[in-house]
């Protein structure tokens, strides 16, 4: 009982912090401070809480007109179908969403006539290395695996990340307009996922999705085994053990920190209206921050979200019952090749499984592929399945990724349409990223994260005409002013590219 | 949900009579056939086959007595799909080295003598899913261990027979251009010099084994690899060189005509950098098609616009699969090179008649025209669309099993229900 109250306490010692941000807002009128409150502002100031968030956002969308998207079928992302419907974008938002004449549209409004056209959210990719593991890929630009010890929670990808990656801009071209990127599974504990908009930017900061959570990365089976054979994990054994030598040390760090807020917001309390003369007494101590257990602290708050590269059925049973056991929660198996054999297990415990189309047998753990695991996970009630990329051809080309794996499902009668499938590259992945607030539908009061499509982009013929990003048009296949050149590639001899972005 | 399952699998099964694997004589009837060859596409085709063997294409033909008759009517039927490339047969698990043939370790001695045919494992569970694919023949290539060159590659069926070998020793692979240059000195210098010295020493020792054997000579060439050049210095056997660069391509094609070589172009990203004078060369070129990012700086130019300007400067192009456990997706590819400005036909030519002309087996393959194999494929809609299937496959005129280890595995697991007994009991037999 005891246990629960410290974690409740903490939880809103955190949520507290998180609304400050990096600045020392105060919920008090500046002036205000006075006499007792002041003391104990300024005492409760002192209380040490690690940022939540150094490295902040600095994105902001770009300029944006009312446009109206009208006459396209529209898949909605959230299993709506509507024919002949349109799309208001205004303020950089998505202001409605209906059949073509139904939206009353302001006064200025461009309105392009999309007639025979398909209009989805902005394809998300939970898995992507870009930026991590850049073109070009030279060891000078391989940034994506710490592979120095089996746990690396300490590292956070976006450290890594080169904003000049080619790939960026040829996944926007396929209509990518978030994306996760993730350290590669090299290690048990393989960092922090940095979470972006695919808008071209100087600096990783200004692609950082706002206020998206941080995700961790965590690998099962063969890589983590296979690169410590010499010094450990060598087993699947040693792999779960160091997991949960781990945790347990993640839980001791969290309690050190709560036990420190609960003492030093005592401290604050008796100490806020102490009289000239009273006895000093020493407020608490924070304890030393340690940024690898922080992070795995973040995973047990809640706070950050488990991404968990897992090929093998019998591993993603141990692993969720090892989530049980430390008190946390595997957001999504990632590869899950293996994944239709324990489908009902996902479901029950509320995990999604972000998979390929028909990857396999490049290792024994993705040897019992099926080309209907998509299909077979989302079938089970309460499904939730994901088409990612893991792979700067891939991410081009999530949509027909989904159609494959769609059309293997309804092969075998399982009765999916196409705008239930569309949510396996928008809406689930969205949801599994905790962003589904935000985008990954085409809903009012939503990111204006758009996509036109030429064709339905079930059909390997459709392209992404163009992609709005808040309601910017950043991607238009049809205006090289639209169209994003890195850094790396302008003025290389040879590459006088069509198609734009997508090159 | 299951009972919609059961229904779905029996809609499947009665949609589609299965040939008997014995009929000597099918009637293919009413589909939208291409050809490949000169007669093109017709409408409500029919495909005549007798003892493996095309006999008749065409419309309204009557179905020989005794002929299993296959309605395809509202199908599409195509020629087998041709992989150009692949390690088929030589690997099971990529990342297992007992079940992986694919290329020599390390430093080892013997490079160009090596032949896809000693390896090639009929069995592979990875050609059954190829198959089910509507791919029907493939080059089994082996790749480049720590020499230049990878070895002898075969033209393969997709049949699992144990005489599945179509053509042995149809081809030679080298690897060029940054991937040549690492294993010779880390220089393109390196590649190129090293290059001529092997064809230069196939040639001396294939105009006097008996004189070049007795010769002092530094040991750098086995003569086994020199015996296996022989085809290749004599023009007579395609040499597969993996190039990209635009420079090193025409580099290959100097070295073609000093040598007076059979060469195909493999990955060639640059390749429409000098598409003119890659069909002036008439050089046939193996491409990625959607390679489009610049791993290196040989690929910088590459493009998803390579294939169609390739074919517009009339180059001969064979599409590649993404990877061999993965031939499946050659339509894909070459439905994406579609998107990005090739001719529909061109495309559909780049996975079938294509690589069968490259490497010489254009008399027996890779169209659907009288006299040639029965290798056909009835798809469920637009062969090059990824939500189509094939629902028939015939190798040599031969009705082949859809069924394989993915399908008896989804068969398995599709039903989690606990049973009476475990899932190990279901489907096994």
């Amino acid at each position: 009982m005891k246990r629960s109250i410290l974690a409740a306490t903490a939880l809103l010692a955190l949520g507290a912090c998180a609304k400050r941000g990096g600045e020392a807002a105060s919920t008090a009128e500046p002036g205000a401070e006075t006499g007792t409150a002041a003391e104990e502002k300024k005492a409760e100031d002192a209380i040490v809480h690690p940022p939540l968030d150094p490295y902040p956002s600095t994105y902001r969308p770009y300029a944006s007109g009312t446009t109206l998207i009208t006459g396209a079928t529209l898949f909605t992302g959230t299993g709506e179908r509507i024919e002949n419907g349109a799309v208001l974008i205004a303020d950089g938002k998505i202001a409605a969403v209906g059949g073509a004449g139904a939206i009353t549209v302001p006064e200025g409004t461009a309105t392009i006539d999309a007639a025979g056209k398909f209009v989805t959210p902005g394809v998300i990719d939970i898995h992507s290395h870009l930026g991590v593991y850049p073109s070009p890929s030279m060891s000078s630009t391989s940034d994506g695996n710490e592979a120095t010890s089996p746990n690396t929670a300490q590292v956070w990808a976006e450290h890594s990340v080169w904003p000049q990656d080619p790939g960026f801009t040829r996944a926007l071209a396929g209509g990518v307009t978030t994306l996760q990127v993730l350290p590669g599974s090299a290690n048990l504990f393989g960092g922090r996922s940095a979470v972006l908009k695919n808008v071209p930017a100087r600096t990783v900061q200004a692609m950082k999705f706002p206020g998206a959570p941080y995700g961790m990365k965590m690998a099962c089976g063969e890589n983590p085994k296979r690169v410590y054979e010499s010094s450990g994990p060598s087993t699947r054994m040693a792999n779960m053990a160091q997991y949960r030598a781990a945790w347990i040390d993640a839980a001791e760090y969290k309690k050190k920190w709560d036990d420190y807020w609960e003492a030093a917001e005592k401290f604050a309390r008796e100490n806020g209206d102490k009289k000239d003369g009273d006895e000093e007494k020493k407020a608490p101590e924070a304890p030393k921050r340690d940024l690898k257990l922080e992070t795995l602290a973040g995973v047990l708050n809640g706070d950050v979200i488990v991404n968990m590269h897992c090929y093998r059925a019998d591993e993603m049973a141990q692993i969720i019952d090892m989530s049980k056991e430390f008190g946390y929660k595997v957001a999504t198996f990632h590869h899950g090749v293996e994944a239709y054999k324990v489908a009902d297990l996902l479901a029950e415990n509320g995990t999604c499984a972000a998979v390929w189309a028909d990857w396999w047998g490049f290792k024994l753990e993705a040897y019992d592929s099926v080309r209907e695991n998509a299909a077979l996970i989302h079938a089970q009630p309460g499904g939730c399945a994901i088409i990612h990329s893991d792979s700067e051809v891939g991410i081009q080309r999530l949509n027909q990724e989904t159609a494959k794996a769609m059309a293997d499902g309804n092969k075998i009668g399982l009765g999916i349409t196409e705008e239930v499938a569309v949510s396996w590259f928008t809406s689930n992945p969205a949801k599994a990223m905790g962003i589904l607030d935000r985008t990954g539908t085409l809903e009012a009061g939503k990111m204006a994260d758009v996509v036109l499509w030429s064709a339905n982009p079930f059909s390997v013929y459709a392209q992404a005409e163009k992609v709005y990003i808040d309601g910017a048009l950043m991607y238009d296949r049809d205006d090289p002013a639209r169209s994003p050149r890195t850094d790396f590639e302008i003025g290389q001899q040879g590459n006088d590219f069509t198609g734009g972005a997508g090159q | 949900m299951i009972g919609n399952f059961k229904l779905g699998l029996l809609a499947l099964a009665g949609a589609f009579a299965a040939v008997p694997a014995s009929a000597q004589v099918i009637a293919v009837q009413n589909a939208r056939v291409y050809t490949m060859g000169a007669a093109g596409v017709i409408e409500n085709g029919d495909v005549i086959v007798r003892n493996g063997v095309i006999s008749a294409v065409g419309v309204d033909l009557p179905a020989p007595e005794g002929a299993s008759v296959i309605d395809a009517a509202g199908r599409v039927v195509t020629p087998g799909l041709f992989a150009p490339t692949s390690q088929l047969g030589l690997v099971e698990i990529g990342a297992d080295d007992e079940s992986n043939d694919a290329s020599p370790k390390g430093d080892f001695t013997l490079s160009a003598a090596l032949d896809a045919v000693d390896a090639y494992n009929p069995n592979s569970t990875v050609i059954a899913i190829a198959r089910a694919g509507g791919v029907t023949r493939a080059l089994a290539a082996p790749s480049p261990g720590g020499k230049l060159f990878g070895g002898k590659a075969a033209v393969v069926d997709l049949s699992g027979r144990i005489g599945s070998v179509t053509k042995p020793q149809a081809a030679q692979t080298v690897v060029m251009g940054y991937g040549g240059a690492s294993r010779e000195g880390d220089t393109r210098m390196g590649a190129w010099a090293v290059l001529r010295e092997y064809l230069d020493a196939a040639i001396s020792y294939a105009a006097n084994p008996r004189d070049y054997v007795m010769r002092p000579q530094d040991s750098r060439f086995s003569i086994s690899d020199l015996k296996a050049l022989g085809p290749v210095v004599a023009g007579q056997q395609p040499l597969i060189v993996r190039v990209n660069g635009a420079s090193d391509i025409r580099n290959l094609l100097r070295l073609k005509n000093d040598y007076r070589l059979n060469v195909i172009i493999h990955g060639g990203a640059e390749a429409w950098r000098a598409g003119r004078e890659i069909a002036a060369a008439n050089v046939p070129v193996i491409i990625d098609a959607t390679a489009n990012l610049p791993y290196q700086f040989e690929d910088l130019g590459s493009t998803l616009a390579n294939a169609a300007r390739l074919q517009a400067a009339g180059v001969r192009i064979a599409i590649d699969a993404p990877d061999t456990h993965n031939l499946r997706l050659l339509p894909q590819m070459a439905g994406n090179a579609v998107a990005n400005g090739l001719p529909y036909e061109a495309a559909l030519a780049a996975i079938t008649i294509n690589p069968a002309t490259m490497y010489g087996v254009q008399d027996r393959l890779g169209s659907l025209e009288v006299g040639k194999a029965a290798d056909l494929v009835i798809w469920d809609g637009d062969p090059l669309e990824v939500t189509t299937r094939p629902v028939q496959v015939l190798i040599d005129g031969r009705a082949m099993s859809l069924e394989n280890r993915q399908t008896r595995l989804r068969d398995r697991y599709k039903d989690l229900s606990r049973g009476d007994l475990p899932h190990a009991y279901r489907g096994g037999q």
